[in-house]
C-alpha cells in the first residue's frame, strides 16, 4: 500500500513528531511506503510530495486539530485519527487501514 | 446537522484554537515580562519612553488579542476561512464586555455555526455567487454573532464567573489545598494533553477575572515532571535506560520553560507509574502554592515568570517541594531497568485480533 500522512497536535512540539515517527515505522515493518508531513508548532515540514498524494491508496491524518491545506486531499480516502492513537498502537492502526482499505 | 456543528469534532476546534493561541501568550507574555523587569519594583518606574517601556507596551497589547486569537481560529477551525475574520471581531468583542476567555470560546463556535449556517442555507446567483465569501457572510456572521454575544450570552457568562470567583473565594484552606491540589494533577496528568489543555483553559479563564493563584498553581506543576524525573534519575540511576537519561538531558532546559513534553517518551515507556509519581508531586505543589495564595502576573515562561510571583520564594519552594516528592515517589516504585529494556526501541504496539481492532477508533472522511 502507499501511504501519505500528515501529523499535528495540539502544541506541535512532542506528539506530532512521536507520531510521525510510529507511522513511519510501523508503515514500513507491515511493507508498506509511507511519506508523512507534520504540522507542529513551526508550521509545515517535509511537505508531501504532491505526486505521493496522487498515487497513494490511503491518507492518514493523526491530527488533533485543524491543519493547512486539507484540499489536497479532496477526492481521496481519507482516515482520521487521534495522535494518542498512533502513540498507543501504530502497528494496530496499520492493520485496521489494511482491512478498511481492502473492503 | 454535522455540516453546522459536529459535537464530536468541537473538542478539535477548541483545541486548534488553544494550539494557534500558545505561540501569542508566550510571544507577548515574555515581552512584557521583560519590560516589566526592567522597571523594578513598580511597574510606573518605567516612565512613558526607552527600552523597558516598549517591551512592557508591546508585550501587553499582544496580550490584549489572546481572546481574540483563540475565538478567530477555533471559528477559522469550524467554518475555514471565511470564518476568520468575524472570529476575530467577535473575539475582540468577548475581550471588551469583559466575557473573557469563556466568551472567546463561545463566540468562536458561535461565529462558526453562523459561518456554517450560511454556507449551507444562501443561495446566490451564479453572476454573484463570489460574493458570498467576499460579502455576505463575514458581513453576517459577524452581524449576527455580534448581536448574540450582547444580548444572549454576555450575561450568562459574566453571572457564571461571578458564581465561580465568590465560590473559590469562599474555599477554606483544607478545600484550597484539595483545589489546587487537583489543579496541579490535571496539569501534569496527560503531559501536555487534552486533560492539561483543559485545566489551562479553566486557569486562563480565572486569570482573565484577575485571579491569578490558579495560574501559579499550573506553572508550578508544570514543571514538576521533568525535575521530578530528574530527581528519581539521580537517586536510581539503574532504574533509567541510556536512551531515557539523554532524553531528560534535553527534557530538563526545557522543563526550566514550562515545557513538559521533553519527558514523554520517558514516561512512554512507563506510564502508569511516571504519571502516578508526577500527580502526587504536582497535587501537593499545587495544594501548597493555592493555600499560599501565591498569585503570578504572568501566563506562561517557567523560571522567567517566578519574579513575577507575589513570593518568588514560595514559588521555589513548591516547586521544590513537588519535585522531589514525584523524584522519591518514582525513585521507589520504579522498575530496574532490564537489558531488554534496553535493547526496546520505539514501542510500536502489537498486531491484534480482529475484535481489538474494532477498538480502535477511526473515522473515514
Amino acid at each position: 500500500m502507499k501511504i501519505v500522512a500528515v501529523a499535528a497536535c495540539t502544541t506541535g512540539i512532542a506528539h506530532t513528531y512521536i507520531a510521525k515517527e510510529k507511522l513511519i515505522k510501523s508503515a514500513e515493518l507491515r511493507g508498506h511506503t509511507i511519506s508523512c508531513e507534520t504540522q507542529g508548532s513551526i508550521g509545515i515540514e517535509d511537505e508531501l510530495d504532491p505526486k505521493d498524494i496522487q498515487d497513494a491508496d490511503v491518507v492518514i491524518l493523526a491530527i488533533d486539530v485543524a491543519i493547512d491545506k486539507m484540499d489536497r486531499f479532496t477526492g481521496k480516502k481519507v482516515i482520521k485519527v487521534d495522535t494518542s492513537t498512533v502513540v498507543k498502537n501504530p502497528i494496530g492502526l496499520i492493520q485496521k487501514v489494511e482491512k478498511v482499505i481492502q473492503k | 446537522m454535522n455540516d453546522i456543528i459536529n459535537i464530536k469534532e468541537l473538542k478539535q476546534h477548541i483545541l486548534t484554537g488553544i494550539s494557534y493561541f500558545i505561540p501569542l501568550v508566550v510571544g507577548a507574555g515574555l515581552t512584557m515580562a521583560i519590560g516589566r523587569a526592567m522597571a523594578g519594583s513598580s511597574v510606573a518606574n518605567l516612565g512613558d519612553s526607552g527600552i523597558g517601556y516598549w517591551l512592557y507596551q508591546t508585550g501587553s497589547l499582544g496580550m490584549q488579542l489572546m481572546v481574540p486569537m483563540l475565538c478567530a481560529y477555533i471559528a477559522f477551525s469550524m467554518g475555514s476561512k471565511p470564518a476568520l475574520a468575524p472570529g476575530f471581531i467577535i473575539g475582540w468583542v468577548a475581550q471588551n464586555i469583559n466575557t473573557g476567555f469563556i466568551g472567546g470560546m463561545v463566540g468562536g463556535i458561535l461565529v462558526g455555526i453562523v459561518v456554517n449556517l450560511c454556507k449551507k442555507y444562501i443561495h446566490l446567483p451564479k453572476v454573484i455567487e463570489s460574493l458570498k465569501g467576499m460579502l455576505v457572510i463575514p458581513f453576517l456572521a459577524t452581524a449576527i454573532s455580534g448581536l448574540l454575544m450582547y444580548a444572549v450570552i454576555q450575561g450568562p457568562i459574566i453571572w457564571l464567573m461571578a458564581q465561580l470567583t465568590s465560590f473559590l473565594q469562599s474555599l477554606s484552606s483544607g478545600s484550597k489545598f484539595i483545589y489546587g491540589g487537583v489543579l496541579g494533577a490535571m496539569a501534569t496528568f496527560d503531559f501536555g494533553g487534552p486533560v492539561n489543555k483543559t485545566a489551562t483553559a479553566f486557569v486562563n479563564a480565572l486569570y482573565a477575572e484577575g485571579i491569578r493563584d490558579a495560574k501559579t498553581v499550573q506553572i508550578i506543576a508544570s514543571m514538576i515532571q521533568p525535575f521530578g524525573i530528574a530527581i528519581a534519575c539521580l537517586l536510581a540511576r539503574n532504574k533509567f535506560t541510556r536512551a531515557e537519561k539523554e532524553t531528560l538531558k534535553a527534557a530538563v532546559p526545557m522543563g526550566c520553560f514550562m515545557i513538559s513534553e521533553g519527558v514523554i517518551p520517558i514516561a512512554a515507556r512507563d506510564l502508569a507509574r511516571v504519571v502516578f509519581a508526577c500527580v502526587c508531586g504536582s497535587f501537593v505543589a499545587g495544594g501548597l502554592s493555592m493555600v499560599w495564595g501565591n498569585s503570578s502576573e504572568l501566563l506562561n515562561g517557567g523560571f522567567i515568570a517566578f519574579p513575577f510571583f507575589t513570593s518568588p520564594m514560595q514559588g521555589l519552594i513548591c516547586l521544590a517541594v513537588g519535585s522531589a516528592v514525584t523524584g522519591i515517589v518514582l525513585a521507589v516504585i520504579k522498575k530496574k531497568v532490564t537489558e531488554e529494556d534496553e535493547k526496546q526501541e520505539v514501542e510500536l504496539g502489537k498486531e491484534l485480533s480482529d475484535e481489538d481492532l474494532d477498538n480502535i477508533e477511526i473515522e473515514i472522511m
